[in-house]
């Protein structure tokens, strides 16, 4: 009877490994994607309104796991009307024509208990850059659902984002924080 | 060099805040009319920014002056005049230096509601006074605007009234505010 047990846990373990990591769903309005920027030396806050993370992650599948999440660049809000409209606009975002900014990793490390790395690659207007993101990754109890949250460090200007004049990071820093916090659901 | 306020002199210290504090306002008015005229863009941020460096440094001159006034211990003593005139000086003063708080103030919740970082020019961050929230940006930007009218309206009343005691009284009010002049002789 035991054995029996053993067996088909055996198999079902198989199975999920040939199928890949534990594939999750982001509940939207408990999962948050934030930025950081600077003004003139200060920082200042803003979100992502609409993004889809697409996760497949296990602790004990990092070969297995992968992250590809696509962000609505038209969906950043910075909580004031007019510097949207800047950060929308061509010089930044270019929202018209790049709608979309995406993030994809498929290199996993740990680097301590519940804390990994993705190693993936940005795409931000039409600059793809690689960019390493640092979370910590908690299942709860019943293992149904589980919290992500890290971020990174990125420099706007490699991707291009502020033309013209806003390449002078002496009023708008080059450094971008991002930090992320997602409730996942097990799909 | 007379450094602190005497009977019936003001010294170098109150002198020098008095001024610069006049200087940087009619600075920082120019400054706010002319980011108007800009299209949104580095410029005009630029100029908002330095506006914003420029209105914590009021603030700082403001405190600085409220507290010299205070340790100087009422000197000096307000020149002879009757009463009405005494109590009219009194209150517009103290008006004023509320308002020199409450501008600046004003500006730095302002630009706490939309969510911008005040510094001083770009060392170090203020911390936001307010959360981020449109309508209360909308109502502080009025409000910045009717404080600096209500700034000039008492300021103007204040520099009449000098100018009255100098012509008309042919006291020393002006003359011990004013830099580099001393009072008659006695």
């Amino acid at each position: 009877m035991r054995l029996g047990t053993l067996a088909i846990a055996a198999l079902l373990l198989i199975a999920s490994a040939a199928q890949g990591a534990t594939a999750w769903v982001s509940d939207p309005a408990r999962s948050r994607l934030e930025f950081s920027g600077t003004l003139s030396g200060g920082t200042f806050d803003g979100s992502f309104t609409r993004f889809k993370p697409e996760i497949a992650f296990d602790p004990a599948d990092l070969a297995g796991s992968r992250f590809d999440v696509t962000i609505e660049t038209a969906s950043a809000d910075t909580q004031d009307a007019d510097r949207d409209a800047i950060l929308k606009g061509t010089e930044f975002f270019a929202v018209e024509r790049w709608p979309v900014a995406r993030f994809e990793a498929g290199r996993f490390t740990a680097a301590g208990p519940g804390r990994y790395t993705a190693q993936g690659k940005l795409t931000l207007r039409d600059v793809t850059r690689d960019v390493t993101l640092s979370f910590t990754f908690k299942p709860a109890a019943d293992e149904a659902t589980a919290t992500l949250a890290g971020g990174a460090a990125i420099k706007r200007l490699d991707f291009g984002v502020g033309q013209g004049d806003w390449r002078d990071t002496k009023w708008v820093g080059d450094e971008v924080k991002i930090r992320f916090d997602l409730l996942l659901r097990r799909k | 060099m007379q450094w602190r306020n005497s009977a019936n002199n003001y010294g170098a210290v109150a002198r020098f805040l008095h001024w610069s504090i006049v200087i940087l306002i009619i600075a920082q008015y120019v400054i706010a009319e002319a980011a108007e005229e800009l299209p949104d863009g580095l410029d005009k941020f630029a100029m908002i920014t330095r506006h914003k460096s420029l209105g914590m440094l009021v603030l700082g001159l403001a405190v600085l002056r409220i507290l010299w006034k205070a340790s100087n211990k009422g000197l000096p003593a307000p020149v002879p005049a009757v009463r009405p005139q005494q109590i009219a000086a009194a209150a517009a003063h103290g008006l004023l230096y509320l308002l020199l708080l409450a501008q600046p103030i004003s500006g730095w919740m302002m630009s706490s509601a939309a969510n911008y970082p005040v510094t001083f020019f770009g060392l170090f961050q203020f911390p936001a006074l307010v959360g981020a929230n449109h309508d209360l940006h909308e109502t502080l930007e009025e409000v910045h605007e009717a404080l600096f009218s209500a700034l000039v309206i008492v300021a103007v009343l204040h520099a009449l009234a000098a100018v009255f005691h100098h012509v008309w009284m042919k006291d020393d009010t002006l003359r011990r505010m004013l830099p580099f002049t001393r009072p008659r002789a006695p």
